[in-house]
């Protein structure tokens, strides 16, 4: 529930660092991933082809 | 690149090399695996070579040479692959031929040829005959000729013993298109099933084998999988029990013959019991009693002799402990916590054994599935797992380039930032104090990621602040209240022993810990019992952005942060 004094915060956060892992390069959804990754696109754009 | 390579003329089965057995499976046209019996219609295939005179035998075959000719018979190699002389243990060839140090690497004196001389043949020729062998199987039942294979190898198999394999599979006119880690092929001939569903969640695949058990913590997270956390136990497997039921039949055969001798000393004698045991073990997987018998077991003495599954049960009580002890010991290793897993794969041949199934499941929360075929009516053949993942991954990959399956497996690729800490948003209330967190991307899930959601708003609609913040898993551990003496129980005096071990149980649950408001966004007058759709992406650079609208509605809060480290 909203307050009435609410205004849009002006500071921005960042997320806790992320950990480096390695994915398991099995299945369809690694394989999209790839792709995704090796052709540097975003997932709306690889929605679209 | 020769003919032979080119992706279209490509036939590719899924391979699953053990140390016991190997097994092979395709993917038919619609897209099932399935898995491949040899000419002698096994599915689970030892891996065993023996020979007679010239002649080699493998699979069931060759096992049934340990008896009389156990000297000429190779089994338990495939960890030998690779490896230097010292760091293997020979404890498993006990009873076939031994492994002896030929120049860097292991081999076998044996008589393989008609003309009656011990040949030195290195375990990398022997694990090419072995191939050979089930690339024939396979290429005879599917009618072509199988060139290529996807392979599975534990999780702690080396690249020297990867190259050596790939070498070995060469040799025997097998282009390895790619390893893949026995525990993710598991996984994956699960996931690859049509009624799966995607979910986020950590999955424990439990590997017992026969000689060794390889336990790993699994993350999946929307079809991806990363491993977080691997065990290896060369002491606990199948062989254990076997041994076990050895030392069970070895005494009654003692009380039965008193001058019959133990069997366990003499090495024909012990063969004929090993593998009357193992056979006993997996009657006792299916049935409630199984028979034992053996032929002129020692001394010319024949011995037979009936268990039941709870006498088999009793005796093997310390090596089930020790199975989830294993298991308990890895999600620790992983940092999670039983409740943190939702599913347990068993996977390899003593997975089949209903007590251990039980036993998991009840070392763990309800909310874990344990997915074993005593356990769960849609369980696969635990021994099947890896040979089907194997072949989903080969059909998924036959037809790529060489090239660009090496490029799509580099590191480069693989390599990911996972998330540390789970999103998620705030729900009920605007205090971080009382609010429910509500997960929308777990932890350790890899970046770049997208997720939607949808989530009620409260009854009377009006305005809505969406928090979005991060959050750690936490274990709520509630006491419940001690309850008065004789009044706890409800009238009904034989509730009383379940009672009282109630009353020291703890209430264990998994909650998440508000740690850090990312961003908020309002929504302003919103219908009655309107819901938000609330979408956020995650970049690989760790940037994000959302949206938030009410459901059929058209205007969308759109907002994000920026990667950390930058301005």
């Amino acid at each position: 529930v909203l307050s009435a004094d609410w205004s849009a915060p002006t500071e921005s956060k960042t997320l806790t660092a992320a950990t480096d892992r390695n994915i398991e390069p099995v299945g369809p959804h690694f394989l999209a991933h790839a792709r995704r990754k090796r052709h540097k696109r975003t997932f709306s754009e690889d929605d679209r082809i | 690149m020769s003919e032979e390579e080119s992706p279209a003329q490509r036939v590719a089965i899924g391979i699953s090399f053990g140390n016991s057995y190997s097994s092979i499976a395709y993917t038919s046209g619609e897209g099932k695996a399935e898995v491949i019996a040899n000419e002698e219609g096994d599915r689970q295939i030892p891996s065993i070579l023996s020979y007679v005179s010239g002649e080699e035998f493998q699979g069931t075959q060759a096992k049934a040479q340990l008896v009389r000719n156990a000297k000429n018979t190779v089994a338990y190699f495939r960890d030998f692959l690779g490896q230097d002389f010292k760091s293997i243990d020979p404890t498993p060839c006990h009873h076939s031929a031994h492994p002896i140090q030929h120049e860097s690497t292991v081999a076998f004196k044996i008589k393989d040829k008609e003309d009656d001389t011990e040949n030195t043949v290195t375990v990398s020729e022997i694990t090419t005959r072995h191939l050979r062998k089930l690339k024939n199987s396979a290429s005879d039942y599917l009618g072509k000729n199988v060139n290529a294979a996807v392979i599975t190898v534990p999780t702690n198999f080396s690249d020297a013993q990867k190259d050596a394999l790939s070498k070995a599979a060469k040799d025997a006119g097998i282009e390895v298109l790619q390893f893949i880690n026995e525990p993710v092929a598991a996984v994956l001939a699960y996931d690859a099933r049509p009624e799966a569903k995607l979910a986020d969640k950590n999955i424990v695949v439990a590997d017992l084998g026969g000689t060794r058990s390889d336990v790993a913590v699994i993350a999946s997270r929307g079809g991806m999988y990363s491993i977080l956390a691997t065990a290896h136990d060369y002491d606990v497997g199948g062989a254990q029990l076997d041994e076990v039921l050895m030392d069970y039949f070895a005494k009654e055969f003692l009380k039965k013959w008193k001058n019959g001798g133990d069997p366990r000393v003499d090495d024909r004698a012990s063969a004929k019991l090993k593998l009357e045991s193992e056979a006993v073990k997996k009657a006792l997987s299916i049935g409630s009693s199984a028979n034992f018998s053996v032929e002129s077991l020692s001394k010319g003495f024949d011995f037979t002799c009936s268990i039941n599954r709870m006498r088999y049960e009793t005796i093997s009580s310390k090596v089930f402990a020790t199975f989830v002890r294993l298991v308990l010991n890895v999600v620790e290793k992983a940092q999670l916590d039983p409740l943190d897993i939702s599913e347990i794969i068993l996977a390899g041949g003593t997975a089949h054994t209903p007590r251990i199934a039980s036993s998991l499941a009840s070392a763990f929360p309800e909310s874990t599935t344990v997915l074993a075929p005593s356990t769960s009516a849609t369980a696969i053949n635990p021994s099947e797992l890896a040979a089907r993942g194997a072949a989903i991954q080969a059909s998924l990959i036959q037809e790529f380039e060489t090239e660009d399956i090496d490029q799509s497996t580099h590191p480069m690729v693989t390599v990911t930032p996972h998330l540390a800490r789970a999103i998620g948003v705030l729900c009920i209330s605007s205090d971080e104090s009382t609010g429910v967190f509500r997960h929308l991307v777990e932890a350790e899930t890899p970046v770049p990621v997208r997720r939607t959601a949808i989530i009620a708003t409260p009854r009377e609609g009006g305005d809505v602040l969406v928090k979005i913040c991060e959050g750690t898993r936490v274990i709520k551990v509630t006491k419940p209240e001690p309850k008065a003496n004789g009044k706890a129980a409800d009238d009904s005096d034989d509730d009383e022993d379940s009672d009282e071990s109630d009353e020291e149980e703890e209430l264990r649950e998994k909650t998440y810990k508000v740690e850090n408001v990312l961003a908020e966004a309002a929504l302003k007058g919103l219908s009655k019992g309107a819901k938000v759709e609330l979408q956020i992406n995650v970049a690989a650079d760790l940037s994000c952005t959302f949206f938030a609208r009410e459901v059929g509605g058209k205007v969308a809060v759109r907002g994000g942060w920026k990667a950390p480290g930058k301005a």
